[in-house]
């Protein structure tokens, strides 16, 4: 098990290392920047006084010095300064993380509560009315992109009720209800197509695992439909539903940015589109390394959880 | 003992109140108190007005501030009429319009509670126009032409300011009343105000989360006794548009409408009716640039085929949705001051007989050498925003029906002004706001040889000649016969042919009063210190 961790850990610090070449570089690939966007903007353009920004930026040396010091920066935590606000980046990114974090995160919820249950529901209900109905559901929430359906959201609330998610950010430490209450609407608009996918899966899953004997075996033993359901079927069909989930929750994370900017949650989801189009690099580097980070670690989290799951799964071996 | 006024001494306040503009709330009793929510255009990238060009910082930093002198919110015109005092009680032309003298308030503090004088006016005016001896240099200046003509700033006491120009120049006191002209205070470091601002204005600022959300509180040592009105201004970004007008409609804002247009408005209002919308013109005009650096663009027949096939009346009722008006490079009399007379307005090329001017533009793309076998084929870039998309595709449209074979090139917002500053496009659709409705700020940002904001490449020694020559002309009546003459060839040229001036549109809760809009300019009517809450 040790053996098997420390080969993921390693993996994933190459995988990390491979993020950062890839990102580095495509932001130096994209035209101009942001001395640029800054002088050019403004229509005044002072030779002179743009070599000196471009200096103090450190956007003068080469590509290869600036790689190595904005990769050993980031090892050592620190993340640089925002080109464009003059803050450091941390500084700007830290009370962004947390917005989106918990916004993925009730939006995975939704779609674990909405997902498995509607699976396991539809599997044993298999060729009735309300299977079809819980497929035709998922086949909408797969169909409607999240934004879209936020969107919609909020136009019939305010055509229905006057009325829509607070536009200012509540913090769950100033107001815990008040902040839910907020995140309820993106979360869902957001977790549905998760749900919908997770249903699906769940159910092909399901079904297979109901027409295994030992299922068979227990309902001949007579015991209780929950039981057999919810106890032996779910949890020998949960493993495929688990990967999904871990996948899933590095999709939210990068599927954030338009709901994001629906419900005008101060997000870094929604921060990075602007941060990308003022080529602000620190911003754009160490918020897509720091995403990469969660991903990784979220498929990590859920290799490990196979082994408790199911038992009969030694990583050592593999 | 004092004698009871006649009725006769009365009767100039009698008509001046006759003369109060029509906007809401300006001659009911204001009441005191609220928070008033708005959207900006924009995150502001800093609150340093000086520093940036984007009026999404023009709106939220001037609660803030205060200049010398700025134009009366109440006008809906901007005019050298209409500026008044500020942080000068007055002021003084002297030597044939060559020195400006300011006379200061005494009763002035920073929000520090720190004292204003003539030192703050100096260091930021010296700031601003690169003085070789300033205290402090700018790190991004884009105003630093309008200042040019400064030859030296002096501050004999502490009350007083001296603004020697090297040549008269009528065009320095509107310069000074706009949004882009605060002072500063010399004690603070500039680099404080990219995130904060200490001003004297009628606002502190509370809390800036950068791209999240401006808040400011009322001054309570404001120096104009009485205001502000309200406890406090927000301004909290909301990208989308139907987002904003779900906020509006909801009541988490009570104004809304900057970056708008006729149809969001519409569809606001259309939500909830008892909402009030405003139109009015603005400075923001949409132009076609042709580059004149680039074959076949040199040739003075393609840039007036292209002209001739723009149907501005097409324009109007098609991507502007009949909200533009029509003019030349200044904006149009009556909203504006220095326009062409609309009787030759009509004349411009693109204006007439649509079916005539298309034959016409064919004819000049044959004499050029292009026909249906040899196509003129060429992109038109624009700027990856809807309210510029909308209209370039129009025009590739317009373009297609005298036989130009034409793309559309949408380019990202952070790189569009670094690709026009060099010139690297063909036909170009842009917009360009005016920071004050003055033929110094548009002429020689917009057309003079080598400006960095002439992105055409368009250059005339004759048109920069008489741009300098209107420029020193103290005869209000004499620089505007110059400015239409300047306009007049601009047009001939096709210098960078204007489709039309675009209108705002803001969208208010009826309970909200006293918010000034300006019918030329967006720029310069944000202080906010009149806006009251009828609650």
């Amino acid at each position: 098990m040790k053996v098997y961790v420390f080969k993921r850990l390693v993996i994933a610090g190459v995988t990390l290392l491979g993020m950062s070449i890839l990102i580095f570089v495509l932001m130096r690939l994209a035209p101009g920047n942001i001395t640029d966007i800054i002088f050019e903007s403004a229509g005044y353009v002072d030779e002179a006084d743009r070599r000196k920004l471009e200096a103090e930026l450190g956007i003068d040396k080469p590509v290869a010095i600036q790689y190595t010091r904005w990769l050993g920066e980031f090892v050592r935590g620190d993340l640089g300064k925002s080109y464009r606000y003059d803050l450091p980046a941390w500084e700007v990114i830290k009370p962004r993380l947390p917005v989106s974090l918990e916004l993925a995160f009730i939006a995975l919820v939704f779609s674990i509560v909405l997902g498995v249950p509607a699976g396991v529901i539809s599997a044993v209900s298999r060729g009735r009315p309300i299977d079809y109905v819980l497929r035709v559901l998922s086949l909408a929430g797969l169909s409607m992109p999240s934004f879209w359906l936020g969107m919609i959201v909020i136009l019939l609330l305010v055509r229905a009720l006057g009325w829509i998610p607070s536009m200012t950010y509540v913090s769950p430490f100033e107001n815990l209800g008040a902040n839910l209450f907020q995140f309820l609407l993106p979360g869902l608009a957001v977790g549905y197509r998760s749900s919908a996918l997770i249903m699906r899966i769940t159910r092909s899953t399901m079904l297979e695992v109901l027409r295994e004997d030992y299922i068979r075996t227990a309902w001949a033993k007579g015991q209780r439909q929950t039981f057999v359901v919810w106890r032996h079927a779910l949890k020998n069909a949960s493993l495929p539903v688990i990967t999904l989930i871990g996948i899933e929750f590095a999709f939210l994370i990068g599927g954030l940015i338009v709901t994001e900017t629906v419900f005008n949650l101060p997000g870094v989801a929604r921060y990075l589109v602007d941060a990308i189009q003022f080529r602000d690099y620190p911003i754009v580097q160490n918020l897509v390394m720091l995403i990469a980070v969660v991903v990784v670690f979220a498929n990590l989290t859920v290799d490990l959880l196979y082994t408790w799951l199911d038992p009969r799964i030694k990583y050592g071996n593999a | 003992m004092t004698r009871p006024r006649s009725l006769r001494s009365l009767l100039p306040f009698a008509a001046a109140l006759l003369l109060l503009p029509a906007a809401p709330g300006w001659a009911q009793t204001p009441k005191y108190g609220g928070v008033l929510v708005t959207h900006p255009l924009s995150a502001a990238p800093s609150l340093s007005p000086h520093e940036e060009s984007t009026v999404a910082v023009a709106q939220q930093a001037s609660p803030c501030f205060n200049n010398l002198v700025y134009y009366d919110p109440a006008k809906k015109q901007e005019s050298v009429d209409t500026i008044i005092p500020e942080l000068a009680e007055r002021w003084s032309w002297q030597d044939s319009q060559r020195t400006l003298v300011f006379f200061l308030r005494h009763d002035v503090k920073w929000h520090d509670g720190k004292p204003f004088t003539s030192a703050d006016v100096k260091y930021t005016f010296d700031a601003v126009r690169g003085a070789p001896d300033a205290k402090v240099k700018l790190k991004v200046n884009p105003r630093k032409l309008w200042y040019e003509n400064i030859e030296g700033i002096e501050a004999p006491d502490p009350y007083t300011v001296v603004f020697r120009l090297k040549k008269p120049q009528p065009a320095i006191l509107p310069m000074l009343a706009s949004g882009y002209s605060p002072v500063y205070p010399a004690h603070v470091p500039l680099a404080e105000f990219k995130n904060k601002c200490i001003g004297t204005g009628p606002f502190k600022l509370k809390e800036n989360k950068p791209g999240e959300l401006v808040e400011y509180v009322k001054n309570p040592d404001y120096f104009v006794k009485g205001r502000p009105y309200l406890d406090g201004i927000k301004f909290v970004v909301i990208r989308d548009r139907s987002t904003q007008i779900a906020a509006v409609q909801s009541g988490q804002l009570d104004v809304a409408g900057t970056g708008w247009n006729r149809t969001n408005a519409e569809d606001a209002k259309k939500g909830l009716p008892k909402l009030v919308m405003v139109e009015t013109d603005s400075n923001v005009n949409d132009n076609v640039l042709i580059n004149f650096k680039k074959p076949p663009f040199n040739d003075r027949r393609i840039r007036q085929a292209i002209n001739l096939a723009l149907d501005r009346k097409a324009y109007l009722v098609g991507p502007r949705q009949g909200a533009a008006t029509f003019g030349g490079a200044l904006l149009p009399r009556p909203s504006g001051v220095w326009g062409l007379p609309p009787a030759e307005i009509a004349k411009l090329p693109g204006m007439g007989d649509p079916a005539k001017q298309k034959a016409e533009a064919k004819k000049l793309l044959a004499e050029a050498g292009y026909g249906p076998g040899n196509p003129l084929r060429l992109t038109v870039s624009t700027r990856a925003l809807a309210i510029y998309v909308d209209t370039a595709s129009w025009m590739v449209d317009q373009l297609s029906q005298v036989g130009i074979e034409a793309t559309l090139e949408q380019i990202e917002t952070g790189v569009w002004h670094p690709k026009m500053t060099r010139l690297e496009y063909s036909v170009a659709l842009n917009l360009t706001g005016v920071g004050i409705d003055d033929p110094d700020a548009q002429l020689f940002e917009n057309y003079r040889c080598g400006s960095q904001r002439n992105f055409s490449g368009y250059c005339s020694e004759e048109i920069d000649r008489l741009m300098l020559e209107q420029s020193q002309t103290t005869d209000p009546k004499k620089r505007l016969a110059l400015v239409n003459e300047i306009d007049r060839r601009l047009q001939a040229d096709g210098a960078r042919p204007i489709l039309g001036w675009g209108k705002q549109h803001w969208v208010m809760w009826p309970y909200v009063k006293g918010w000034a809009v300006h019918e030329n300019s967006i720029y310069n009517v944000s202080r906010r210190q009149d806006v009251w809450l009828d609650k």
